[in-house]
C-alpha cells in the first residue's frame, strides 16, 4: 500500500472525526474509524481493524490516565474481567485471520444491531444504587458521583455473566477492530449492577489490554501500516479530547438514543456494502 | 472494592504508568510522521513511529505487569494469580503473531 502524506492526512483527520464522536457518546472512535477506513476510503477490513485497534489502545490509555484517583475505574473487577476479555481478544485475533471480508461485516452489523437494541430497552433504566452506606463487597466500588454530588456504592451481581460479555466483547474487540466496551458496558450496567460512569471507566480501562492482545496479532502479520496506525491515533486523541467535554454535559438518556441510531446505521452500510 | 492503602497506591502507579506511556508515545509518533514526511525521506522516520507503536502497545502490559507485583507486595495471591494469567494471555498473542509472520 502506498503511504503518501495525502493518504496520511486523510487518516489523520478520519481519526479526529470518530475520536469526537466516539468520546461524545462514551465509546471508542473504533466503532466509527473501522467504518470509515472500510467502507469510505476502502480498506481491507483487517488493515482498519488493525489501525482502529492502536486507537483504541491509546484512548483507553489515556482516558484511563486522567481518570485515576477519582476511584471510578474498578480495578480489582478490570483486572479480574481482563483475564476473560484477553483470552477473548486472543481468540478473535486468530479468528480474524481465517475468516472472510464479507463474514467479518455482517457480524460487525449484526453486533450493531444488538447493542443498539440493548441501549434502546434501557434506555429509562436507573444505573445506580442510592444507598451510600451499603457495603461494595469485595469487587463492587463506591465513588463521587459529580453529577448529582452524592456517594455512589454499588456492588457486582451475576459475575458469570460479566466474564462471559467480557470474553465476547474481547472477541468482537480484536475481530472488528472496536474497542468492545459497547458490549460489556450494556451488560454491565443492565445485569451486574455496575452503575453507568464506572462501568464506562472499567471497561475502557481494560480495553488497553483488549486491544493490545488483537493489535499484537495484525502487527505480526504485517496488517498493520505503523505511519496510517500513527495518524490515525493522533488523529483519534485530538478528537477525542473536544468530544469528551461534549459528552459531559448530554445527558444518559440522549446518549444512548444517539448511540442507538449511529449503530443501526452503521449496520445497514456494512450489510449492503459489497466485496471490491 | 477494598479500597486499602494499596489499592490507592496501585491506582496512583496506574496512572503514572499510563501517562508517561501516553507521552512518550505521542511524542515518537508525531517525530516519526514529520521526520517520514516533511524532511528527506530517512529511516529515522519510520523507526520513530515503530518505536512508539511498540511503547503504545507496552503501555497497558507495563500496567498489568506492575499490578501483579503491587499484588504480590500485598500478598494478595487471588489477584497475582489473576493479572500473571493476563500478562500470559499476551504472551500467547506474541506467539500467536510470530507463528502466523512465519505462515504468510
Amino acid at each position: 500500500m502506498a503511504v503518501t502524506p495525502a493518504l496520511t492526512l486523510l487518516i489523520l483527520g478520519a481519526g479526529v472525526v470518530a475520536g469526537a464522536f466516539g468520546a461524545t457518546l462514551g465509546l471508542g472512535g473504533g466503532i466509527f474509524l473501522v467504518p470509515l477506513l472500510h467502507l469510505a476510503l476502502g480498506f481491507p477490513i483487517a488493515v482498519a481493524a488493525a489501525i482502529s485497534l492502536t486507537t483504541v489502545i491509546a484512548t483507553s490509555s489515556s482516558v484511563s490516565a486522567g481518570r485515576t484517583g477519582q476511584h471510578l475505574i474498578n480495578l480489582r473487577l478490570g483486572m479480574l474481567l481482563e483475564v476473560a476479555t484477553a483470552a477473548g481478544s486472543l481468540g478473535g485475533g486468530i479468528t480474524a485471520q481465517l475468516l472472510s471480508e464479507q463474514t467479518v461485516r455482517r457480524l460487525f452489523a449484526v453486533v450493531m444491531v444488538i447493542i443498539a437494541g440493548t441501549l434502546l430497552r434501557t434506555l429509562n433504566q436507573r444505573d445506580t444504587l442510592v444507598d451510600a452506606s451499603a457495603s461494595p463487597g469485595l469487587l463492587g466500588g463506591r465513588y463521587n458521583d459529580p453529577q448529582t454530588d452524592g456517594v455512589v456504592t454499588y456492588q457486582v451481581k451475576r459475575l458469570p455473566l460479566a466474564l462471559t460479555s467480557s470474553f465476547v466483547a474481547g472477541n468482537v474487540s480484536s475481530l472488528l477492530g472496536i474497542g468492545g466496551g459497547v458490549i460489556k458496558v450494556p451488560v454491565l450496567t443492565a445485569w451486574c449492577g455496575v452503575p453507568l460512569r464506572a462501568a464506562a471507566a472499567t471497561s475502557a480501562f481494560m480495553i488497553g489490554v483488549t486491544a493490545t492482545a488483537g493489535a499484537v496479532i495484525y502487527y505480526g502479520n504485517g496488517q498493520l501500516v505503523p505511519a496510517l496506525a500513527a495518524a490515525a491515533v493522533l488523529g483519534v486523541q485530538a478528537g477525542s479530547r473536544a468530544g469528551l467535554r461534549l459528552g459531559e454535559r448530554a445527558s444518559t438518556k440522549l446518549l444512548k438514543l444517539v448511540m442507538a441510531g449511529v449503530m443501526l446505521t452503521v449496520a445497514v452500510l456494512m450489510i449492503i456494502r459489497r466485496n471490491g | 472494592m477494598t479500597t486499602g492503602p494499596g489499592d490507592v497506591r496501585l491506582e496512583r502507579t496506574v496512572g503514572r504508568i499510563l501517562r508517561v506511556g501516553v507521552a512518550a508515545c505521542t511524542v515518537c509518533l508525531v517525530l516519526g510522521l514529520l521526520l517520514s514526511f516533511v524532511g528527506p525521506r530517512s529511516n529515522a522516520g519510520d523507526a520513530l513511529i515503530t518505536i512508539g507503536l511498540w511503547i503504545l502497545m507496552g503501555t497497558p502490559v507495563a500496567r498489568v505487569a506492575a499490578s501483579v507485583a503491587e499484588y504480590a507486595a500485598e500478598r494478595d495471591w487471588r489477584f497475582v494469580i489473576l493479572t500473571s494469567v493476563v500478562l500470559l494471555e499476551i504472551c500467547g498473542s506474541i506467539v500467536a503473531a510470530l507463528l502466523f509472520h512465519r505462515h504468510v
